[in-house]
């Protein structure tokens, strides 16, 4: 009877056959692109592989290598972990603080919104890269503007290592649209009526903006924390550019990303990229990890 | 021409439907009611091919119809959103189904136009769904069907998104249509107003089971169980515990406060079984005419609609009586009123909830 | 009970009806900060765009926005600037993002049909396997996808960059399709299907053509990401004929670069435009697409 009914389920309602049919495209890149991999990945990482000779098995002598022995993978680390640090907040602050601004009910918004989204739509172009590097060169188009303003010579931002960084982490904080069309379209959600009951119980703007409108955002800005971290550990394009492929000058850009290509595909290395690859995702796992066990403290849910 | 044997539906370990007979005369109009959540629109959904059966067996025009396929059993539906295809013009969401079948263009032509034509949409037929009137889009969705020429019409609560006035005014309209058409027809609905003024024969559902079918004024004058009796008629019929002062052989004295009246009986019961007294409040005399007294009512609220008097009350022993008195009555609150009952309009129900009086 | 059609569409939340800008000197001086904002935004890519219609001469002595004696000789020097044509390395960039559209868009609609519209076993295993991936960094797979590619003999072709995206890999356009879909009311499919419809049927009939909003955010984020892709194209293309005009645009920053800012900018500014045609045409769409599903760009 059971036997009889499922098969009657699926003479009606649709099938295994259709079902597996719309989604063999999907399970073919899953299983050849995404788990295979994910498994391959995993398996080089603890081999000496090269893609010359057969990989040999080291067991986790690339991991305590990396830990223990290799200077350039602390300088990525370092140059990293300050270019999210620096760049994400920064970036949301920017974006909420724009948000706000445009929230108040301006005509123009819509302008307003497109122009500033425009950074971040082509932000992560190789044309802005090459842009950046022109304008904090030493002859640049900042330096000239310091000089026609102030009459103060710069320096060349772009080749000065305790410079260098911060001009990647401008470029990235220049692209603060789309966080900020997230935050607009969260302010949008929290309801008029609230801001009139608080006017009525006499709380000026600023209270009503870290009393309603921050606590109210918060589950947004959790979002676009997330979203925008993850992202920035992913950098690669503009240091790519900026320092002609090298992360210099003498290591100051050099991103994660960076040192994991040239250890990939310039020295061909591949299990022990293989091994940092894993290091980066752990870490991009434990950041979001930690991000979600932090949300109980501070996100404020309506449920 | 449809017949469902001791059909069944499960969800998991959750039984739906739990062994549903029926069957339904050709160009009869069928409606299906119930609390939400009895199963009349997973048992239509079942009829329609879009519900798989778990157990039983439907038949249609003598066919086992339980493995084929939704289009191929000669039904059309209306659905309770209309799920008219918003993309396609109104021309195109009656044709759409013929298209599929592969009718020939000029046949496809003939029938959607005369549709249109049986209700009065034809200059709508270039329109697209959302540039129609709620009860617009309804006659597109009938006319979807229609064009289908089908045997069996299957509507889902269908006047349920439509305004109280335009509500009944299609309720008129799809009378007419079977009228008209003379197809069979079987329409689920919550309102029971929509069942008793369209039905051929009720079938009312409870948690899956059928309670009772018949026609409409059977299940109003006869209802076969508490639940039927308190389900149909509007306000709800009364309840009161009564106790059975004597019984056996085919009559039972019953009483009832301060007073004691027989009533005729299908079976006997102990006299220590809980009792239950129905009478609809239009039913209630308050003249000195009653067969059986009530005793007095104590008004505690009254509801006056112009042609109707609602009274709410109290009886002497403190159970609640609702009265609905024709025309317009100056009374209030604080009131009392002599009430009564005619032995026709009262209906004994034993403690298992099924009719005792016959 | 009762549940009214309602068309499948992006909302993006009305303004709110009341301007709560008291006085008329803090709306003044709202708008003077975003005005100021813009300009600061606006005004390096502005200057690029000047400078590429510039002599050289004049680049590294001019912060004005506009150019004394508009000429366009840096756009045929650039243009020619490489020993490929910059027409060559366009017609490869728009091939390889106008096939990746072409894939994203059908395979990852068709699994996220089979995710919300069909009943299969499994179904729900895959899914959730769907949804892990949605978070996986590409830097898992990179190595053995490489690995993988190199064997097939595919590296310096278009294929690693192609192929995969009519796999659907890219979960993200698969989630953003099933959020979709399941905005569609239900009863549609089975009026399809006392239609006569098969499932096939039902897919073009009717979820594809009510879903033209979805698949148009997915077509145009596809292609801007595949147009300013840098990463795919740097690993997997060697000769310079297969160039993308990114990397057309970054081996000329070594080769002329440091002399000839003109035609690398006129170059640059080339590269960004589709880009920015695409943002024109459909700014309303991208918008409200980072609104309501944010994306990260």
């Amino acid at each position: 009877m059971p036997n009889a009914a499922a098969a009657s389920a699926r003479a009606v309602q649709g099938d295994d056959l259709a079902g597996y049919g719309f989604l063999l495209p999907w399970l073919l890149g899953f299983l050849l692109l995404t788990l295979g991999p994910v498994a391959a990945s995993f398996y080089l990482s603890l081999t000496d592989y090269s893609g010359l000779s057969a990989p040999n098995w080291v067991g986790i002598e690339n991991y305590t290598r990396i830990a223990t022995d290799d200077p350039r993978f602390i300088t990525a680390m370092t140059v990293t972990f300050t270019f999210v640090l620096l760049s994400v907040p920064l970036k949301l602050i920017f974006a909420l603080g724009v948000a706000v601004a445009l929230n108040k009910g301006l005509t123009g918004l819509s302008f307003f919104r497109a122009v500033f989204y425009l950074p971040s739509l082509i932000g992560g172009s190789v044309a802005i890269a090459v842009l950046w590097r022109q304008v904090f060169a030493g002859d640049g188009l900042l330096n000239q503007a310091l000089h026609t303003l102030f009459g103060y010579e710069g320096p060349s931002w772009i080749a000065n290592p305790s410079t260098s960084l911060y001009t990647l982490v401008l470029l990235a904080v220049w692209q603060f649209g789309s966080s900020m069309i997230i935050f607009l379209a969260g302010l949008r959600q929290i309801p008029q009526d609230i801001y009139e009951a608080a006017s009525i119980d006499g709380a000026q703007p600023v209270r009503q903006f870290f009393k309603i409108t921050l606590p109210l955002l918060t589950p947004v800005i959790f979002f676009n924390a997330v979203i925008q971290t993850i992202d920035a550990f992913k950098a690669f394009t503009s240091a790519f550019v900026i320092s002609d492929g090298t992360g210099g000058p003498i290591d100051s850009t050099l991103f994660y990303t960076l040192y994991l290509y040239q250890e990939a595909f310039t020295n061909f290395r591949f299990g022990y990229a293989s091994a940092l690859a894993w290091i980066l995702v752990l870490i991009i796992a434990a950041f979001t990890a930690l991000s979600f066990l932090s949300a109980r403290y501070w996100v404020h849910y309506d449920d | 021409m449809l017949s469902l044997t001791q059909v069944q539906k499960r969800f998991g370990a959750v039984e739906v439907i739990r062994g549903v007979d029926l069957s339904i005369a050709s160009g009869e109009f069928v409606v299906f009611v119930g609390p939400s959540g009895c199963g009349k629109s997973t048992l239509l959904r079942m009829i329609a091919g879009l519900e798989p059966i778990s157990g039983g067996e439907l038949s249609i025009g003598g066919i086992r119809m339980n493995e084929t396929a939704a289009s191929q059993r000669g039904i059309a539906m209306v659905f309770q959103s209309y799920a008219l295809y918003p993309h396609m013009s109104v021309y195109k969401n009656m044709s759409f189904g013929l298209e599929t079948a592969r009718m020939r263009k000029a046949e496809i032509d003939r029938r959607v136009r005369k549709a249109a034509d049986i209700l009065q949409i034809t200059p709508l037929l270039e329109r697209k769904p959302r540039q129609l009137s709620g009860g617009q889009r309804q006659r597109v969705a009938i006319g979807r069907a229609i064009v289908r020429d089908p045997k069996i019409f299957l509507f889902d609560e269908p006047l349920s998104n439509l305004d109280a006035e335009l509500r009944v005014q299609t309720r008129v309209e799809i009378a007419k249509l079977h009228a008209d058409i003379g197809a069979t027809m079987i329409y689920v609905t919550h309102d029971q107003v929509e069942a008793m003024t369209l039905a051929d024969r009720i079938v009312v559902l409870r948690a899956g089971i059928v309670e009772q079918q018949g026609t409409p004024l059977d299940i109003y004058n006869k209802p076969a169980n508490r639940f039927v009796a308190g389900f149909i008629g509007s306000p709800k019929m009364n309840f009161l515990d009564v106790s059975a002062a004597a019984g056996g052989g085919d009559a039972a004295t019953i009483g009832l406060g301060a007073s004691r009246f027989s009533m005729s009986i299908r079976r006997g019961f102990d006299a220590s079984e809980p009792l239950t007294l129905g009478i609809r409040p239009e039913h209630v005399v308050t003249g000195g005419t009653a067969e059986i007294d009530l005793g007095t009512l104590a008004i505690v609220h009254v509801e006056q609609l112009g042609g109707q008097t609602i009274a709410y009350g109290r009886l002497a022993d403190g159970q609640a009586l609702n009265v609905v008195l024709e025309g317009q009555r100056r009374i209030s609150a604080g009131d009392s009123l002599p009430v009564g009952a005619m032995a026709g309009g009262c209906h004994l129900f034993g403690s298992d909830g099924l009719r005792l009086n016959s | 009970m009762t549940e009214v059609v309602r068309a499948p569409a992006i909302a993006f939340p009305a303004a709110p009806s009341r301007a709560d800008i008291g006085s008329p000197w803090r709306r003044a001086f709202a708008y003077a900060l975003l005005l100021a904002v813009t300009f600061v935004l606006l005004y390096p890519l502005l200057w690029m765009v000047a400078s590429s219609l510039r002599p050289d001469s004049e680049i590294f002595h001019s912060t004005s926005l506009i150019p004394q004696a508009p000429t366009f000789d840096a756009y045929s020097r650039g243009w020619n600037g490489l020993s490929v044509g910059f027409s060559q390395l366009f017609l490869n960039s728009l091939l390889i993002s106008v096939l990746v559209v072409i894939g994203n868009v059908m395979s990852c609609a068709m699994a996220a049909y089979a995710f919300t519209r069909l009943r299969f076993r499994g179904r729900g295993f895959w899914f959730a396997m769907m949804l892990g991936t949605l978070m996986l960094p590409q830097h898992a797979v990179l190595i053995p996808q490489y690995i993988m590619f190199l064997k097939l003999g595919w590296v310096n072709t278009i294929l690693p960059l192609t192929i995969p995206k009519f796999l659907a890999v890219d979960a993200f356009f698969v989630f953003l399709m099933v959020q979709f879909f399941r905005g569609i009311p239900r009863e549609l499919d089975e009026a399809a299907v006392m239609d006569g419809c098969g499932p096939l049927r039902i897919f073009l009939k009717v979820i594809l053509p009510l879903s033209t909003p979805v698949l148009a955010t997915a077509a145009v984020f596809s292609f801007i990401w595949t147009w300013d892709d840098f990463f795919a194209p740097l690993i997997y293309l060697n000769d310079i004929e297969k160039y993308t005009a990114q990397l057309g645009l970054r081996t000329f920053v070594d080769s002329a670069g440091q002399s000839d800012w003109g035609a690398l900018f006129a170059m640059s500014t080339l590269t960004v435009l589709p880009i920015f045609i695409l943002f024109l045409m459909f700014q309303r769409l991208l918008i409200e697409g980072i609104a309501t599903t944010g994306m990260k760009r």
